[in-house]
């Protein structure tokens, strides 16, 4: 029998608005490993909110056709009949989580579906056991880094029993040694335990040799992807592709680092770095998650105390008084959201070219070159916060280039963004950098698109920071 | 004693603390309840601080009433000022001896309260200690764009509505995912039964009050 089979489907948010999704049909088998291409904005995430009943279509005049799970329709179904037939896995696991601890989590969800309080301390017991996650029962979620969220995150489906895994670009928050394993698991969960699955992803690097199907969501609807092999060989980055130089001595610096330490609570992150950062060029920063490249940044920043020296432009970083920084370095936060400060994107360009350093540069005509390079004519007088993530995205770093500072500090720019927005955004960074003699320096997991656009490469490894030629080998394998 | 007994005990005891005219009756809360945080072991940093915050309104009534207070005045500032610091002992008994999640388990259990209520305060006080994180965020993030935000600036409360908004939305997809629903039957996998000796001793505790406060004390 068919897993799930979706007839028809078309659904809006609101009454007015474009459907998101147009006459979708999709079938999907039991026990089989299945994927969800299209870029971002594309409405996967929607789909996959519909699917769980998070989202639900039978509301009027928003949505129409019909939804089979085992041959059963959902429209009726209960939250509890849904999570235990279908389980949905969040992007960002820290949203998933209403409880403080990994054991609170769990209790609160199968007392939701109603298990036995006899049956529960074995449950746990055995989901954590699967993943082997057995350590983690106690511990408060806070600590947790954004693999084994997801991990925990898995055995409560597991728990819970649900025989199909839905997973919403589950790797977003996840660095790419923990993504390769997420993905033999979910394998294993599938071959060993009979589950299906079925992971919407932008990026599909990693998924060689174990997928059944891969599906195309592309102008609201779904197909199958012609040619699947060649779609995957795109991902499939080979580190060798990706050689650096190291940065010749004596050149002008912009950031200089003599016996740098930096802590966050009891772990050391960094000790005692000795290094120079030469001005002007694009720098590509990469390291483990959980080692201390955000917390970098907002060193730089003034978000986050250090000890030792570090120097912009010969003069220590803690001297500068923050509005006087802030007018010198730009740090570009990850959630693009909480930079906006206007309703419309065309109110938000004005407020950057108030500010803006070299304001002769930002002319209309070039205001509007940028923006159709990032696709986002027609957009001028739409609300920022109803922008898709991507185009959040590429607003965001638009208005934070459009400032001018000498120094621009980008914390996973690339997070989420399709092929088509990666290509566009890096070739307005560089052109706008190189105008206006910016220097950058990105923290980016996401390296598909991007070679021949780093001049160095920094590397945060072992409490040390230093350039390096190559990429470690885990960010690949 | 079971959170939601205790909870009960002390809004007991407080209400009718304001209408009761004596000194004396204050007094005794404020000894017997200190006692009691002393027995429970509370640190005494936090019992000081119990103290020591409150001395400038207690000091205040006081003076007020001396100063500007008619008839029996100096009966009137001392009742008053014990008065407050005897709510202030009651306060500390429950939120130093309680924890928020028995208190709610309880609650839920044993005086069925929507558990929509008890899981969204849980879920609220799971979210508290990132609201100061992102106060900062936001007005870092807002310095990156050339722009101060102040503490009155309406910016700051638009972004952090809008923060909220997302919260709370995130928080209940996040609970329905988990198989959470309002009318759901759940079962307890920690149960929190109220024994019969937290009744006598609440109904212990609350004759006893009420014999001392008969007895007019001055």
């Amino acid at each position: 029998m068919d897993k799930l089979a979706i007839n028809d489907l078309t659904f809006s948010y609101t009454k007015d608005s474009d459907p998101v999704l147009d006459n979708l049909n999709l079938t999907i088998k039991n026990n089989t490993f299945n994927l969800l291409f299209g870029s971002s904005g594309s409405g996967k995430s929607t789909l996959m909110q519909i699917i769980t009943g998070l989202v639900r279509t039978n509301l009027p005049n928003l949505g129409s056709g019909t939804i089979l799970i085992n041959g059963q329709s959902i429209e009726t179904w209960t939250p509890k009949q849904f999570v235990q037939e279908v389980a949905l896995l969040f992007q960002n696991p820290r949203e998933q989580f209403s409880m403080s601890s990994v054991e609170d989590e769990f209790v609160f969800t199968l007392e939701n579906i109603g298990m036995l309080p006899s049956k529960i301390d074995s449950s746990i017991r055995s989901a954590l056991e699967r993943v082997k996650m057995l350590d983690f029962r106690n511990r408060d979620i806070d600590g947790l880094s954004g693999g084994e969220l997801q991990k925990i995150s898995l055995a409560i489906t597991l728990a819970m029993d649900s025989n199909f895994i839905i997973l919403d670009e589950p790797f977003a928050n996840v660095d790419s040694s923990s993504r390769k394993e997420l993905i033999l698991l979910l394998k294993e969960l599938q071959i060993q335990d009979g589950k299906t699955i079925l992971i919407a992803d932008h990026d599909l690097s990693g998924y060689d040799h174990v997928y059944d199907n891969i599906f195309h969501l592309y102008h609201h609807q779904i197909a199958a992807l012609p040619h699947p092999e060649k779609t995957l060989a795109y991902f499939q980055s080979d580190k060798d592709e990706f050689h650096f130089q190291i940065p010749a001595e004596n050149q002008p610096g912009v950031l200089h680092f003599a016996d740098f330490s930096l802590d966050a609570g009891s772990k050391v992150l960094l000790d005692q770095i000795q290094l120079e950062i030469p001005t002007g060029y694009r720098i590509l920063l990469t390291g483990d998650n959980g080692t201390g490249k955000s917390t970098l940044f907002n060193a730089i920043s003034h978000l986050h105390p250090y000890k030792g020296v570090l120097t912009y432009k010969n003069k220590e970083v803690q001297k500068y008084k923050t509005t006087k920084l802030s007018k010198e370095v730009s740090l570009i936060f990850q959630d693009a959201q909480i930079q906006f400060l206007k309703m419309t994107v065309s109110e938000e360009i004005e407020l950057s070219l108030k500010h803006a350093r070299f304001s002769e540069i930002w002319s209309p005509e070039f205001i509007t070159k940028n923006l159709s390079l990032l696709n986002l004519i027609g957009f001028e007088n739409h609300i920022v916060y109803q922008l898709s993530g991507g185009q959040k995205k590429k607003l965001q770093i638009l208005e934070m280039l459009m400032l001018g500072n000498p120094l621009v500090l980008m914390d996973e720019p690339l997070a989420g963004l399709d092929i088509e927005s990666v290509i566009q955004v890096l070739d307005m960074i560089k052109k706008v950098c190189e105008l206006q003699k910016q220097s950058l320096i990105m923290i980016s997991h996401q390296l598909v698109g991007t070679k021949n656009f780093f001049n160095y490469h920094l590397e945060l490894k072992d409490k040390n920071l230093y350039f390096s030629e190559r990429l470690d080998d885990g960010l690949f394998d | 004693m079971d959170s939601s007994i205790k909870l009960l005990l002390v809004l007991l005891i407080s209400f009718e603390l304001a209408f009761v005219q004596s000194i004396v009756v204050n007094i005794l809360v404020i000894v017997l309840g200190m006692s009691y945080l002393l027995v429970k072991k509370v640190k005494l940093q936090k019992l000081l601080l119990l103290i020591i915050i409150p001395i400038i309104p207690v000091a205040s009534t006081w003076s007020s009433f001396y100063v500007n207070g008619t008839g029996d005045f100096i009966h009137s500032a001392w009742l008053l000022s014990s008065r407050i610091y005897a709510y202030i002992i009651l306060g500390g008994i429950f939120s130093f001896t309680t924890s928020i999640n028995d208190l709610l388990s309880s609650l839920e259990q044993n005086w069925h309260v929507p558990s929509k209520f008890v899981y969204g305060t849980l879920g609220a006080f799971n979210f508290a200690p990132r609201v100061r994180n992102s106060m900062l965020q936001i007005k870092t993030a807002a310095l990156m764009r050339g722009e101060v935000l102040h503490v009155w600036s309406p910016q700051i409360f638009f972004k952090a509505i809008l923060l909220s908004l997302r919260w709370s939305d995130n928080l209940s997809r996040a609970m329905q995912s988990h198989g959470y629903a309002e009318n759901n039957v759940r079962t307890h996998y920690r149960k929190q039964r109220i024994p019969a000796w937290n009744w006598v001793l609440f109904i212990t505790i609350f004759g006893v009050f009420q014999f001392i406060v008969l007895k007019k004390l001055p």
